[in-house]
Formats: C-alpha cells, structure tokens, sequence
C-alpha cells in the first residue's frame, strides 16, 4: 500500500511539446483518484510519468514516500492496465497472468494459486487455456485486470480502460471495477476523458486542461463548486450554462442577486436549478427533449441560449413563453478569464 | 464485390497476358525441359551423338564423393549464410528501431549493399580479403596474427564466401525484421517492462516470438538465396576454390557443364536443384500460408 506525491511535475516532450506543466498533488493510500480531461490535456503522459514509461523532465514523483525518479518501471510496485489491454497475443490467458509473477522469480504453486484467486474473482477460470485473440473485448480487459491483480501491486494504473467497450459494458464494468477498488484497498489512479465515469469511481477527481491542473476535488465539490468556466462546462451532462455577462440573460439572473462580485465576464448556473414558474425571468422554449425520467428543455433568453433540466411529464412544446425562476445560491460567478469569483 | 473488366474483343485479353507467357516459356519452361531432357542423354566430347542413359547421370552423381561433398558444403553454407545474415540484420533492425528517429541516415547506409550487384559484391570482398594486397587480410594479420590466404585454405576460403554472401544479404533480412519490430505495440513492450522485465528478457519473451512470422519467411527466403542466388559472388571471389572447397550445388552446375563439358551430368544436377527449389516454395506457400499461430 502506498501513498503518492506528485511535486511540480513537468513534461517536454524530446519535440518541444509541453504534455504537463508544473503538477502537484498528492494521493492518499487507498484512494481512487481520477485524472479526466479533454483527449490531448496530458492525462496518459502524468500517469506514464507515475508509471515510469515516461522520463520525468521537471519535478519530483513519490511512492510510498520514496522518490521514484530514475527507478524502473519494473521496481516501482505498480500495475498497469492499458487502453488496448496490451496482452501478450503470443500467450494464453494463463501465461499473460504469470508472466509478471515468474518475473520474479515466484514459485510455481504460488503462482498458480494466484493466478486461481484472480480467474475466480474476474470469473474467467473457463478462458485460462485460451489466447487473447480468442476473447471478446470485454473478456480481455478482465484478463488486463487480472494480470495487474495477481502481481499485488500498491498503486493500479489506469488509462482509458473502459473506452473499447460497448456502453452497456461499460457501465457494468465501472461497478466491478469500483467494487475491486473495495476489495483490494489499493490506491487507484484512473484515466478517462469520459466525465461520467470520473463522477461514478472517483473519491477525488484531478481534471486537467493542456497540460496544467484546472482543479482537484470530490465529484460534488467540482459539480456544486467548479474552479473556473472549463471545469463547469466539463463537467455534468448537460453542462452549467455559462453567460458572458454582457449577455441578456445573465444581466436577468444578476438583477435578482442581492450581493455581486465586481469585474465579472461570466455567469453561470446548472440546469436543475432553474424550474418553471409564476413570476421570473422569461424566455423562450426552443426545442423539448423528454428523456424519461427528466426532460431537458433548450431556452433562448434574448440572444443567449440555455438548457434546463425538467421533471418528467412537462405539457409545453417548442415556441411556448415561459418564466423561468432561480434556485436561491445557484448562480456561480467567473471573472473575465474563467476564474471562478466568490461573492 | 468484384470488379470486373469485361473485354469486348475475344482476343484482347490473350494478347495482354501473352508477352508474360513467351516471357515464362521462353526463359524458364524451355531451359527447364532442356535440362530435363539432356540429364537422360550422354553426349560423346564432340558433341556429335548422343546416348539416351535413363538415370545413370543421376546414379553416377549419388556415387561421386565430390558431388555428395558439395551438399554437404552447401549445407554449411546455406546454414551459415542464414544465420550470419539474418542475426546481424536482427540485431542491427533492434539498434534502429530503438533510436528510430536518427535512423534515416542509418537505414540508408544499410540498404546500400543490397543495391550492390553480387559480382560486385564479390568483387569488393575479394579485394578485401586479397592475401597479398586486401586491407582485411592486412589487418587480420596485423591484428590477431591469422595468415590469410583463401587461395590455399579451404575454410577461409568458405567463410570468406559466407561473410559475403551474408554481407550482401543482411539489408533485405533488415528491412523485413524493422518493419516488423515496428509493427510490434509499443504497450507490449510496456507492459512487459511494468511486469518487471529486463530488455533482455523483454526481447526473447515478447519481441521475439511476436516477430516469428517474419523469422520464418527470412529463413526459408535466406535458404533459397544462399543455395541458388549466390553463384556470382562465388564465382568472382573464389571461383569455386581451392579443390571445390567452394562448391556449392548451383556453381557444380557450371563448372561440370561449361567448364568440364559434361552435359548430360550438369543437366541432371539442375534438375535435383530444381526439384530442391520447388520442394522449399511448397514449404514457404504451406507455413506462410498458415502464418505463425497466435
Ligand atoms: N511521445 C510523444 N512525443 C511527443 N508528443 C507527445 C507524445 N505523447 C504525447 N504527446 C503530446 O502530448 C500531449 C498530451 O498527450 P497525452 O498525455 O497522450 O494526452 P491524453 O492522454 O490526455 O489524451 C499531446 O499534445 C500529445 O500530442
Ligand atoms: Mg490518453
């Protein structure tokens, strides 16, 4: 078990490329921690620097309170898995399970009981025999998970694990890897550019944007509470609606807030804190989207346009002029360069 | 679907494949019933008559202890060609593919023996090696003491053929074994250093195996090269010497028939050769076919 310390990271690429500038942060032991982003923000290449893949060309990584730069991969009591599950095509499910463990040098009885343990828990004991190509995508990414489990690692690796698969699959493989997560106690570090998966697994969320750190904190902490407009507009589905304040509308939200920080650009709401009612702002629906359980109704207010989110069962279609009331607290403001602003 | 050309003119489509087929008659189906026919005749030194023998060419071959001795110097050969040119090229391809982007420059340095004719090739390596005037042999006797002379030792004589005959082949089996280390996933090699490999290891578990299709198509194209394609370079480094120690099959096939005259004999010896040479195509078609299994 072990915690990480990630002191003013840096990573130029041999091209010129920066991937991450300047991250810090640390982990606690145990916890599961997600880097989401944007594809190209430098979430693979801070894992990779973690993993020891990659050179470290400014700052400090730790492990277990030891500085891991320079130490080989091999040596850093980590395991992997890799977006492609990057199993041994030449080996069976077996062979790509022991490798690591006859690496070195474990007896074979233990191997072997490991290898058991691991089969039985990810329920591949029938496909031991078999090699990858002979799996489906969702067998192979057990074998992935299996081959990291049975080495016993201290920090698992992620990266993008779950992006090959199908949705369905997806969202039962995020149970079992939350439920792993339980079981083993092991910290996690997880990649993903997929919001959701970072809201469902993660204890704490790093969300990035071009190689710098946007704002580290619990699901509800970014969701109520984000850092900047990137965070807001990233995270949750559908977005917080984000108004430049010279706009119609945040001009309408702004009047009915008693207290109003200075120098503002942006104002910004979350779409199940607005509701339909007597008296508020009005607005113009544009499109109704009925999604079940919830409706998301598209508004224009003035020039600027909006989402809000809706029980089910609302009887107002496309061109209907409503009124459009405001959870009090709900509005979030940003200065002029997306930088959150507390009142 | 299948795209079809469907031609108009009965004729048109004969008289576009035909150049090909006078081509392949011409050159190859012709020689090869040549041989075949004259390896059963016995032809008297003036060429004026000629005996029709059935297999005695073929029998008296099998008893002649020079001709069973060039299979076996063919033998070592092949096999020492092989080895000495696809292991250099391996290692060479791993060097590159590890420094890939300066490898530009490296690569074309490499490709250039291939471009080399192989009578050049043996032309080059004769002077090298030249016990009287080459730099080689100057410097191996300067340096480990060896007294170079391939005109009378019989094996350096042979391991003079088989440095230059691998030489020239080390490009070709290069260019084959980068394109297939590049075509190995870098995660594997990743995952493989993550599970606590050493590149060695990583090398004869992972990268080695994965390249065996590869391998194998080199081994059997390096077989069929040194056992038939390298008759110049024998032929202009050591002309078969001393005492046939460089005879191979392929160069016995000349120096019976345009050196000692003997049809009937060199015609049966090619035609072995040819049975030899189909034998190994199947092989190829067969495993290739099959790729290796994973
Ligand atoms: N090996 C490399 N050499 C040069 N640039 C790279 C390399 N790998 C990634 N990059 C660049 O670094 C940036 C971050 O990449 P990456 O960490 O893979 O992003 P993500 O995983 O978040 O999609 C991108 O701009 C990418 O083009
Ligand atoms: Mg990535």
């Amino acid at each position: 078990m072990a915690n990480l310390k990630l002191d003013r990271v840096g990573k130029t690429y041999a091209g010129g490329v920066s991937a991450v500038e300047n991250a810090s942060f640390e982990i606690a032991d145990g916890e599961f921690i997600v880097l989401v982003g944007p594809s190209g923000c430098g979430k693979s290449t801070m894992l990779r620097m973690i993993a020891g893949l990659e050179e470290i060309t400014d700052g400090d990584v730790q492990i277990g309170d030891r500085s891991v730069n320079g130490v080989e991969p091999g040596d850093r009591n980590i395991a992997m898995v890799f977006q492609n599950y990057a199993l041994y095509p030449h080996m069976t499910v077996r062979g790509n399970m022991a490798y690591g463990l006859r690496n070195q040098g474990m007896p074979k009885p233990e191997v072997e009981a490991r290898i058991a343990e691991a089969a039985r828990f990810l329920q591949l004991e029938p496909y031991l025999d078999r090699k990858p190509s002979a799996l489906s995508g969702g067998q192979r990414q057990r074998v992935a998970m299996g081959r990291a489990i049975v080495r016993e690692p201290s920090v698992f690796l992620f990266d993008e694990p779950l992006s090959n698969l199908d949705a369905k699959l997806r969202t039962q493989l995020r149970a079992e890897l939350k439920d792993l997560h339980k079981r083993l106690g092991a910290t996690f570090i997880y990649v993903t550019h997929d919001q959701i998966e970072a809201m469902s697994l993660a204890d704490r969320i790093v969300i990035m944007s071009a190689g710098r750190i946007e704002q580290i904190g619990t699901p509800m902490e970014l969701y109520a509470n984000p850092a900047s407009t990137f965070v807001a507009e990233f995270i949750g589905a559908p977005p917080m609606n984000v108004l430049p304040v010279t706009g119609e509308a945040a001009r309408a939200f702004l009047a009915q807030e008693a207290r109003v920080p200075d120098d503002l650009g942006h104002v910004g709401i979350r779409p199940e804190l607005m509701s339909i009612g007597d008296n508020g702002i009005p607005a113009t629906i544009t499109l109704v989207e009925p999604l079940g359980a919830e409706t998301l109704v598209h508004l224009k207010m003035g020039a600027d346009k909006l989402i809000m989110r809706s029980g089910h069962g609302l009887a107002l279609d496309a061109g209907a002029e409503i009124k459009v009331a405001v959870e009090a607290g709900a509005l979030r403001f940003f200065d002029r360069d997306g930088r959150t602003r507390s009142a | 679907m299948q795209k079809r050309v469907v031609f108009r003119n009965r004729w048109l489509p004969y008289l576009l494949v035909a150049p090909q087929i006078a081509v392949t008659l011409i050159f190859f189906i012709w020689p090869a019933y040549q041989a075949l026919e004259t390896s059963f005749f016995v032809e008297d030194v003036f060429g004026f008559s000629r005996n029709f023998v059935w297999f005695e060419n073929f029998t008296r071959l099998f008893a002649d202890k020079g001709y069973l001795r060039s299979f076996w110097t063919t033998l070592v050969f092949g096999l020492s060609v092989t080895f000495l040119s696809m292991s250099m090229a391996l290692a060479l391809a791993v060097a590159a593919n590890r420094v890939l982007k300066a490898a530009t420059a490296y690569r074309t340095f490499l490709i250039w023996p291939y471009a080399v004719a192989p009578a050049l090739a043996g032309v080059l390596w004769y002077f090298m090696m030249n016990p009287s005037l080459g730099i080689l042999a100057y410097m191996l006797e300067g340096t480990f003491g060896v007294d170079w002379n391939h005109y009378v030792n019989g094996n350096q004589a042979l391991l003079l053929v088989i440095i230059a005959a691998a030489w020239k082949q080390i490009s070709y089996n290069f260019l084959f074994f980068l394109a297939g280390l590049q075509s190995i996933p870098k995660s594997l090699i990743e995952a493989a250093a993550i599970d606590g490999a050493s590149p060695t290891r990583r090398f004869w578990t992972i990268v080695f195996p994965l390249l065996s299709p590869t391998t194998f198509f080199l081994l059997v194209v390096n077989l069929v090269y040194a056992f038939f394609d390298t008759f110049a370079i024998i032929h202009a480094t050591t002309n078969g010497g001393p005492a046939d120690a460089t005879s191979i099959l392929v160069y016995k096939v000349y120096s019976t028939g345009f050196v000692g005259q003997d049809y009937g004999s060199s015609a049966a010896q090619s035609v072995i050769l040819m049975v030899l040479v189909i034998a190994m195509t199947v092989v190829q078609f067969r495993f290739i076919e099959r790729k290796v299994q994973y």
